[in-house]
């Protein structure tokens, strides 16, 4: 493949439109007779619905129809759960509330009426009585007790789990010093900007339904969503338009999505509920939330001997598509980027009243890499040496990959000492340290933190997912050349519609402009998976290479034919196909046909007498006139391809941060930020810039600012942007960011995934700088965020 | 959230916990009260818009007197609901005679849910704070009257 | 995030504008609306009738009379941030716009509006004590001036009465000794001053400390003049241990009010804190 866009900082394709406001979301797409539908929301975390009196509500001007549980008991099926694990309690979690109301925004009722302010205002007048009863709030409290919330299951307790390998008693008997901390995941709301979407369009002659949603799952969702209303799946469409982020909430089959189509079917017309912020808030899944206690053993000379992590997980009140499966990768990911002989997890998944918890950026990576990097600084404070020395002790080579770890994986390539010393020579590490030192004595505090990350991505094989680990592509060239490619990845603002062109047009040696990336449309793409985990470039990107690579042959096929000689000998350069004598001398002698250059209304016949060389495009012409192809030769031109990696692949990196806090308010400034970052091979430094960019963002406001928070009683008081405090580009340092390259040998393209990469390795460096800041008062952890308030209290004592 | 303080009324006790218990009086303290029905034993029916500066809710809901000592004890139970949620509440009144007046030491939980819990943290206490000192003003002024008029004339 | 169904007037003149409040008792002023629209949208508030003043003309000015500093009521806050006039005669102003919200919110915001709806975080009212400004009240009756110290009530209570309309906000010019300074910390998420002090002094000619006015935000329910902090200021010459020692009276007698982000403890630091800083700042400038 010649690199001539692999590789190279290119502008997204996808930008102009959306800065231009030219892109098309949920919301803009406009249909005759479109109903809208309001929701009534639970306003108590945890009641008995006594009585819903909708009366008022149908009378109001506009409204054509009130929903309640009791509508859709028998005909909507549950929200699906995804997540395998032995033992699981799935409770029966329905598009409406039936019964009872088990957090606040939970979905009562649902009015339909002829604009969404008619709706809007019918939703005022519905009166619901609830009966109170007692909440399950506190997580800890909840696993050992009090007011259980799914009766049936005797406790809230949803499951529990050990996972890991060697005998960590006896590792941690050998050690020489234990440490133990605990430590607190918060709450975190994934806040795209683009809120969730849903519109449903049923066309009763034809019996087909039309779904837009704003997901990162189209064809996930079209067959959960026929199986929850019972059409068949082939009648159902998925359409994703334009998304605005997802961050994994979008990862998901949610009540609204299912409630919408079956709407639709009842009323025959299209219906369309766009979510508000403060629904997003309340009812798109949140993040995070684990409490965990960490024990390491180490030897004198900061030798990890062991590593046991007891947590209890927040699971919600209900499960989502993955909800009790996030804490499993929190498992997985305990060894980070160390070589540790003995691993044990014990994890409880508990119900509580309160908004369910899924993937969020990192997905239970992010609580690992935290637990171990933390934990990592921890010892080297135990044994007072350098924070840089602990970690550099227990890497393991790079030649020792792959590298198995006591949680059952398999780590892919890496060289985690070169990104270490790239991010402390980019730092100036040994020097930050001297004017640390300085500073202190001058009664300054400063910090230093750093984190050395490993991450999974690229989630395959199919073995280790609940619904398939690979990704498809169908790559086409069209009659007049155009290259279409059609992917089952999802992208919603990773850019993949520039890098797979690159992908594609480096492959077939086009121009990248020739090259259009389909993906979203369940009707247009074959079935795929879609877009999370950092998979989609080395999953999806990968069947789009070997798509193109099976499409070539049979280029090279009717080629041969139309040149009169063997496949085998012809030589593919800068997109064209050369007959072995004319390969040097020939390539530019020949006009291409260029796109959009064809007689509007008439293909051009191609004339091939007496020609040395042809362009693939101009073979796509050929094969599709069909009148000059070898034997036995399908018409067309393109390929589909399934892509199952063999492997996870396994980013790593270094992150260094350094931070000054004010003593006499606790707040925290950054002085430096430094990212090397490990992603494989890289097809668009742009993007993956962008990627680390955004994942720091979200690392830092998980560190300093963000939480979601529901009181006692269990009412949301985060419930909007004023008190969620989402991180602000005037609150962040200047990213220094510089990467090493270890190509996975997983995937032929050699990458890796970088999505949420920065989310994961960021965190703990930011938190390990404010402790290091703290560090004269003795302080050895504090629990994020670090509000300056928490912070001025370990100052003051 | 919890409220406590702590009110001197300058009136003998006997008179303030009348007025205290007294549904007319109430009414006519609670800012916002448009109505207070007897429903029961102690127990009454409530109409509130309560509200601060252009933030406005009507509540309906209950008002409810518990564990009455006369002059020295009882508590307020009050639940409402209404647009923007719903609070709830209750509190106990110590009455102490202090010189000729009165002191009421108030303690108790506001709860509050819906709209208001999820946009409100930063003003909440504020309001309850405001809420409380009209209250105590309006009664201060109730008193006084109900003293000078007699107890003939409540309600 | 849909309100509730309202009637919408924009007014042409401000007689237009007052008849229709003393029509309509429940009727709000739409004044830039950065806070009355997200409390509609939530249905916090419900008014039938929005008056808009936006068009209304003359309100919107910044001038100087007779050492008599004059800003219209519907001046937004980034015409008070960039004003060259202000910059001069009263940089408090233009500081203290600056840390109002983001661009957005001060393209639109005026200080009418804000000062009119009294946030208990907001900006401006710490300022408008500050700076002893007087306030320019309008009804049906005709007009009248509310001093600072008497215009905050309570929480998001001013001394407007029902049919009021804030017209003006007058500021008498201070002379070359003045030093004046806004030190704020901002909500991480709302940028609602969790606590802001704006010091407006004036030094005698011996460098000593001649007047001293500070007004303090989010603290409490409503901006407050910390009488404490200006009269252990007055009279002497402020250094370091001083300043220190007068703003540790920051929050004396204040009811104080704790949220999820800053218990009350906390903000008494914080006040005690940030007037420090106003303080040194603005003695530095008045230097």
């Amino acid at each position: 493949m010649a690199a001539k866009y692999v590789g190279k900082r290119i502008k997204r394709t996808e930008d102009p439109r959306l800065i231009k406001g030219l892109a098309h979301y949920v919301d803009d797409v406009r249909l005759p007779d479109t109903l809208h539908v309001a929701f009534v929301r639970s306003i108590y975390a945890h009641a008995r619905i006594t009585s819903i009196d909708v009366t008022e509500a149908l009378k109001a001007p506009g409204v054509v129809a009130v929903y309640t549980g009791k509508d859709i008991a028998t005909t909507v099926g549950p929200v699906p759960c995804a997540a395998a694990l032995p033992d699981l309690k799935i409770p029966d979690y329905r598009v409406l509330a039936t019964g009872k109301a088990l957090f606040v925004g939970h979905p009562i009722a649902a009015v339909v009426a002829t604009d969404r302010y008619l709706a809007r205002d019918a939703a005022d007048l519905i009166s619901v009585d609830y009966e109170e009863l007692p909440v399950a709030v506190d997580v800890e409290a909840s696993a050992k007790g009090g007011p259980v919330i799914h009766e049936q299951f005797g406790s809230n307790i949803a499951y529990t789990l050990t996972s890991g390998e060697g005998d960590i008693e006896a590792a941690l008997k050998s050690a020489d010093h234990i440490v133990t901390q605990r430590m607190v995941h918060q709450r975190l709301a994934p806040v795209a900007m683009e809120g969730r979407g849903v519109l449903a369009r049923y066309f009763p002659g034809e019996e087909e339904l039309t779904l837009w949603s704003s997901t990162q799952i189209p064809h996930l969702m079209r067959t959960q969503v026929a199986l929850m209303i019972g059409l068949p799946e082939n009648k159902l469409r998925v359409i994703t338009p334009e998304v605005g982020g997802g961050f994994g909430s979008k990862l998901n089959v949610y009540a609204e999505e299912a409630l919408l189509a079956w709407i639709s079917i009842q009323l025959g017309k299209p219906v369309k509920w766009i979510e508000s912020r403060r629904e997003n808030m309340q009812a798109t899944i949140h993040g995070r939330a684990q409490v965990g206690t960490v024990e390491v053993g180490c030897k004198n000379d900061g030798t990890i001997t062991g590593l046991r992590y007891n947590v209890v997980a927040d699971l919600g009140a209900y499960h989502q598509l993955l909800t009790p499966a996030i804490p499993t990768l929190t498992g997985l990911m305990l060894s980070g980027a160390y070589r540790i002989p003995a691993i044990q997890m014990n994890v409880t998944g508990v119900f509580t009243n309160k908004m369910s918890t899924d993937a969020y950026r990192g997905a239970g990576r992010p609580e690992a890499t935290y637990v171990v990097e933390r934990a990592m600084d921890i010892v080297a404070a135990e044994l007072k040496i350098d924070p840089v020395e602990v970690r550099r002790k227990n890497f393991p080579a790079k030649t020792e990959f792959p590298f198995h770890t006591a949680t059952g994986l398999d780590y892919d390539s890496g060289d985690y000492e070169a990104a270490l010393d790239k991010a402390l020579n980019l730092s100036g590490y040994a020097k930050l340290r001297a004017e640390q030192a300085k500073a202190r004595a001058a009664g300054k505090l400063i910090g230093i933190g750093m984190s050395s990350y490993v991450e999974i991505c690229a989630l395959g094989p199919s073995q280790a997912m609940p619904a398939g680990g690979w990704e498809s592509a169908t790559v086409r060239i069209e009659p007049t050349g155009t290259v279409t490619v059609l992917t089952g990845a999802s992208p919603h603002g990773q850019g993949q519609e520039t890098s797979f062109a690159q992908i594609a047009a480096d492959e077939l040696g086009v121009d990248l402009n020739a090259v259009t990336v389909i993906h979203g449309d369940t009707a247009i793409v074959q079935y795929g998976i879609g877009t999370f985990g950092s998979r989609a470039t080395a999953v999806g990107g990968t069947a789009v290479l070997i798509a193109i690579q099976k499409l070539k042959e049979k280029a090279a096929k009717i080629a041969a034919h139309v040149l009169r000689c063997e496949a085998s000998s012809l030589a593919f350069e800068g997109g064209r196909y050369s007959r072995p004598s004319a390969a040097a001398a020939s390539a530019v002698s020949e006009p291409d046909v260029a796109v959009g250059e064809a007689p509007a209304g008439a293909l051009p016949e191609p004339d091939t007498e007496g020609r040395s060389t042809l362009t693939i495009q101009e073979i796509a012409l050929i094969a599709h006139i069909a009148k000059e192809l070898p034997p036995d030769t399908e018409p067309g031109l393109s390929a589909t391809y399934f892509f199952e990696p063999k492997n996870f692949t396994f980013p790593f990196g270094t992150h260094i941060c350094v931070v000054e806090i004010d003593k006499e308010t606790g707040e925290t400034k950054f002085l430096r930020y430094v990212a090397v970052d490990d992603c494989g091979k890289v097809i668009n430094p742009l993007l993956v810039d962008g990627q680390i960019h955004g994942g720091i963002v979200q690392a830092i406001g998980q560190a300093l600012y963000e939480e979601v928070v529901y009181d006692e009683q269990g009412q949301l008081v985060t419930g909007e942007l004023m008190d969620y405090a989402l991180p602000k580009a005037s609150q962040m340092p200047w990213f220094e960011l510089d990467r090493t390259e270890t190509p996975s040998p997983v995937n032929p393209l050699g990458v890796k995934g970088v999505g949420e990469a920065g989310t994961i390795g960021a965190t703990p460096a930011v938190v390990n700088a404010i402790v290091d800041a703290l560090s004269p008062y003795g302080v050895k952890h504090l629990d994020m965020p670090a509000r300056p308030e928490a912070v001025w209290k370990l100052i003051t004592g | 959230m919890k409220i406590e303080g702590t009110q001197e009324l300058h009136a003998p006790r006997d008179r303030v916990y009348s007025a205290l218990t007294n549904p007319g009086i109430l009414q006519r303290c609670i800012p916002g009260c448009e109505a207070l029905e007897k429903i029961g034993e102690n127990l009454f029916a409530a109409m509130l818009k309560a509200g601060v500066g252009a933030i406005k809710g009507t509540f309906k809901g209950e008002v409810r007197l518990e564990d009455m000592r006369p002059p020295e004890h009882y508590r307020i139970v009050v639940e409402g609901k209404g647009g923007v949620g719903f609070a709830k509440g209750s509190a106990d009144f110590d009455l102490e005679e202090n010189d000729g007046a009165t002191l009421i030491k108030y303690s108790g939980e506001l709860q509050i849910g819906g709209t208001i819990a999820g946009v409100g943290q930063r003003m909440i206490q504020g309001a309850a704070k405001m809420m409380a000192s009209r209250f105590f003003a309006a009664l201060e002024a109730e008193v006084q009257r109900t003293t000078a008029i007699g107890e003939a004339d409540l309600v | 995030m849909i309100s509730a169904p309202f009637d919408y007037v924009r007014a042409n003149t401000l007689d237009e504008a007052l008849a229709l409040l003393a029509q309509n008792e429940d009727a709000k002023i739409l004044a830039g609306g950065h806070s009355l629209i997200p409390a509609m949208k939530l249905r916090l508030a419900m008014p039938p009738l929005l008056v808009d003043i936006g068009r209304i003309k003359d309100l919107s000015y910044i001038r100087e009379d007779h050492g008599q500093i004059q800003i219209g009521a519907m001046t937004t806050h980034y015409q008070i941030e960039s004003s060259d006039l202000l910059k001069k005669i009263c940089p408090l102003l233009p500081e203290c716009a600056g840390h109002i919200g983001d661009v957005q919110v001060r393209n639109k915001g005026t200080i009418g509006g804000s000062v009119a709806h009294s946030d208990p975080s907001g900006d401006w009212p710490a300022a408008i004590i500050a700076l002893n400004a007087e306030l320019v009240a309008v009804s049906k009756n005709g007009e009248r001036l509310v001093k600072a110290d008497d215009f905050f009530v309570d929480l998001m209570t001013t001394a407007l009465e029902a049919g009021e309309i804030l017209r003006e906000i007058r500021i008498n010019k201070s002379n070359d000794r003045t030093g004046q300074a806004y030190a704020k910390m901002h909500h991480p998420a709302s940028g609602f001053a969790v606590v802001g002090v704006a010091a407006n002094l004036t030094l005698d000619r011996n460098g000593g400390c001649e007047k001293a006015s500070i007004g303090i935000t989010g603290v409490s329910s409503k901006a407050y003049r910390a009488l404490a902090v200006e009269s252990a200021l007055t009279g002497s010459a402020l250094d370091e241990q001083k300043i220190a020692n007068a703003a540790a009276h920051a929050a004396d007698g204040v009811d104080i009010n704790g949220d999820l982000f800053a218990s009350e403890d906390y903000r008494r630091h914080l006040a005690q804190v940030f007037t420090k800083r106003a303080i040194a700042a603005a003695t530095e400038r008045a230097g």
